[in-house]
């Protein structure tokens, strides 16, 4: 949505601009992993890779005008983000719970993102209900290591992070929230194995991951032993806000718009098809009230108040979106969505179904849609 | 833009919303609703007094220069208890319509009644062949000397049995549906030749057929200027869109809310039926809907506070949400009641017909969905 903007978010606005134009939508190299590490090397190099973190530790200080303005503009140009697992996700953890020795050895590997993380919360047998976790941390006799062993599952991009983040369970006799510790695993030590998960899309983006007597140092605990679950929950409503993409969808359902008048349909163009139109407008106005209400949330964040109940509502109606971007734009594809690897028909619809398919695990990851509506239940309406 | 609201703001929400709890009870509310008028004069003093009437003028026109959003506040705590007093027909649509399109003289005269609470007016624009389309306007204008002679006939007058004056949308020139040619007078309500054919809603509201047989209207009495109407029809339409919309995110609040309460007590299979999680999901999204109306209610009144070009467009999104939302909550709330949600007993019926006829006025979700897609700035 269009905001008034005062002279120095102007100015703001412009250096953005011309920065994403300089580094993404005019980038030299011409194959998308040079092109997406080009744009990495140039936000490590202007200081923008970990813009919400405190200042001190490497963050902007943007205000939230300021952040509002990046999210759009790197939506509008299509710039990717960085991973959320070491920026969004584990990063402040660290600098909130974590000791001096663990700061200055993390941090900065995130900041320059030289190092890759990855996140071990569910396994097997501990999906939405994830307090049920099952890994096991044993302390060694002489207190030095944990050992640990367990299968965490669903880990997105294990198989190329240099650190897990993990929670592990160091006892069993209270709530199945206590006894619940968060330690941090370098994938390099001898143990630990990953094992690829193909998802319906045909891609390999999540893994299980496998221990067997991995011995952890005792240094890698992020705060106290067995209250991990509090340090990770803090983070789990951040990551449920973090996946809403609305700005982003808001801006792939442009594109569609536009690509309707490209699209052949007999004579005419998908542009004149009013059942598409509606559809399409029907989601662009559901996505205007959810960017709305996104700003409502971020202004009464930056105010330093608690997210209203309108805010739980992000996760569950974002992810929703996103997934009827996805079958649009398979639907307008037509013919031309099944062709695996997409050789033929226009570009635009290039991966659409398996887009679509993949897709299908946002409503899923971050707490299911149902779990959403149990926490909204009981949180907001007092049921 | 703000996202938030302003300390005056708060307090205003306040104040109606006391007015709203110590006066509308459901008992009351029905009781007032059937006899007289259908709503009362000493209400009508109290929003005088306490300067509701004069909040979307301007302070030349001894107004308060308030804008959409609060019109917005008031009407969204209006839609809590069911205010039936004239607001909607005589602030919001007449009152747009005189803001916009008034001379000095007709100002001094309308808007200061207004304000002060001696003249209840009415904006008469629906027309039986017309369905939801502005620029279909058979009721004729025929100028005569330094007079109009207007015929035809108006439909669904809000309020228009306790009007002193209507304000009638006529053509003057053209063809029946031209853009051009619709022209607004302020026609007092004794004038001769005009005929109210009155009854009340189906959410307990009072409407009028307006007959208008050869009825000579001073041309003093033309409001802005001739044959030029369309775009202030346009105007007083986006009001009275943000206005409803207002009350309907008013009332689906009350709705969720009160199926909560109901549902927590209850018992049915030896359980409060608040503990079934299926019923638990669907009062969520009841909450959803509710705040996502919010929200986009929110954005339009912001932009049309900032006068953005973007506005019409965000109105026209909106009533097409609130058709979608207040149905789904609407019609939820009936059904968690069970058989009393279908009694006139509850209150939840009685918001849930004012959501339904919200549906109807100003264009249906279909209607707005078009305009949507057809909007350009």
């Amino acid at each position: 949505m269009d905001i008034q903007l005062n002279k120095e978010d102007q100015a703001f606005q412009k250096e953005v601009h011309d920065f994403i134009r300089d580094n993404w939508t005019n980038a030299k190299a011409t194959d998308p992993l040079s092109r997406y590490m080009d744009w990495v090397k140039a936000l490590v190099a202007k200081g923008w890779t970990v813009q919400k973190w405190p200042k001190e530790h490497g963050g902007t200080g943007w205000n939230t005008i300021q952040h509002y303005i990046w999210q759009k503009e790197t939506s509008v140009a299509n710039a990717p983000g960085l991973p959320p697992f070491g920026v969004s996700m584990v990063g402040p953890i660290i600098y909130t719970y974590g000791n001096e020795t663990q700061k200055k050895q993390h941090l900065p590997g995130i900041v320059d993102q030289s190092v890759r993380w990855c996140q071990g919360y569910s396994e097997p047998g501990a999906g939405s209900d994830l307090a049920a976790l099952k890994t096991k941390a044993e302390l060694t006799p002489d207190g030095k290591h944990y050992i640990v062993n367990g299968s965490k599952i669903w880990t997105t991009m294990a198989h190329t992070a240099h650190w897990m983040f993990c929670l592990t369970r160091t006892d069993n006799s209270g709530k199945k929230q206590e006894g619940i510790t968060f330690l941090l695993m370098d994938m390099a030590d001898p143990g630990i194995e990953v094992k690829p998960i193909i998802t319906l899309g045909g891609n390999h983006h999540v893994n299980t991951v496998h221990f067997t007597n991995v011995k952890v140092p005792v240094e890698n605990r992020i705060g106290d032993e067995g209250k991990g679950w509090t340090y990770a929950k803090g983070l789990l409503q951040h990551e449920r806000t973090g996946l809403a993409g609305i700005t982003r969808s808001a801006m792939a359902l442009q594109d569609l718009k536009d690509n309707a008048h490209r699209i052949p349909d007999g004579n005419g163009t998908l542009a004149d098809n009013r059942a598409y139109q509606m559809k399409l407008a029907r989601l662009e106005i559901d996505l205007q009230a959810l960017e709305f209400l996104e700003l409502r949330t971020m202004i009464t964040v930056s105010e330093g108040k608690a997210p209203g109940p309108e805010s739980s509502i992000l996760k569950l109606k974002g992810t929703q979106a996103q997934q009827a971007i996805a079958e649009i734009t398979m639907e307008s594809a037509g013919y031309y969505a099944s062709p695996w690897g997409n050789p033929v028909g226009l570009k635009f619809g290039k991966g659409a179904m398996n887009k679509y398919l993949d897709g299908r695990a946002s409503t899923i990851y971050g707490g299911a849609s149902e779990v959403q509506r149990d926490v909204i239940a009981k949180r907001v309406l007092g049921l | 833009m703000e996202f938030t609201f302003t300390e005056e703001q708060n307090l205003l929400r306040e104040s109606v919303r006391k007015f709203v709890n110590d006066n509308y009870h459901l008992e009351t509310r029905l009781k007032q609703a059937a006899q007289g008028e259908g709503f009362s004069r000493k209400h009508w003093k109290t929003f005088a007094d306490l300067g509701w009437l004069a909040i979307p003028f301007s302070e030349d026109d001894g107004g308060i220069n308030g804008t959409s959003v609060e019109t917005s506040i008031v009407m969204e705590e209006f839609g809590k208890g069911l205010v039936l007093e004239p607001y909607l027909a005589t602030v919001v649509m007449a009152g747009t319509a005189l803001r916009l399109a008034a001379n000095s003289e007709q100002k001094n005269k309308y808007i200061t009644g207004i304000i002060d609470g001696s003249l209840i007016g009415t904006f008469a624009f629906v027309e039986k062949e017309a369905r939801y389309n502005l620029n279909f306007v058979q009721c004729a204008a025929v100028k005569n000397g330094d007079s109009y002679v207007l015929n035809g006939r108006k439909s669904l007058a809000y309020n228009a049995e306790s009007a002193d004056f209507i304000i009638v949308v006529a053509r003057s020139s053209g063809a029946v549906a031209d853009e051009n040619g619709i022209s607004l007078f302020i026609v007092p309500a004794n004038s001769d030749g005009l005929s109210l054919q009155n009854y009340p809603t189906v959410d307990g509201c009072r409407a009028s057929e307006v007959h208008i047989k050869d009825v000579k209207v001073a041309a003093s009495q033309l409001l802005g200027e001739e044959g030029k109407a369309l775009s202030i029809i346009k105007a007083v339409l986006d009001e009275a869109i943000i206005a409803v919309c207002s009350e309907a995110v008013g009332a689906m609040e009350l709705l969720y809310k009160d199926t909560v309460s109901y549902t927590k007590q209850r018992v049915q299979f030896d359980h409060p039926l608040s503990e079934f999680q299926v019923l638990q999901h669907r009062m969520v999204d009841m909450f959803i809907e509710t705040e996502a109306s919010r929200s986009l209610l929110m954005k339009a009144t912001q932009e049309m506070a900032d006068h953005l070009p973007c506005a019409r467009k965000t109105v026209h999104g909106l009533k097409a949400m609130v058709g979608a939302s207040s149905k789904f909550v609407g019609e939820n709330a009936v059904q968690l009641h069970g058989g009393m949600g279908v009694t006139e007993e509850l209150r939840v019926g009685h918001y849930f017909k004012r959501l339904t006829v919200i549906k109807t006025l100003f264009g249906s979700e279909d209607y707005h969905l078009e305009a949507f897609i057809n909007f350009s700035e």
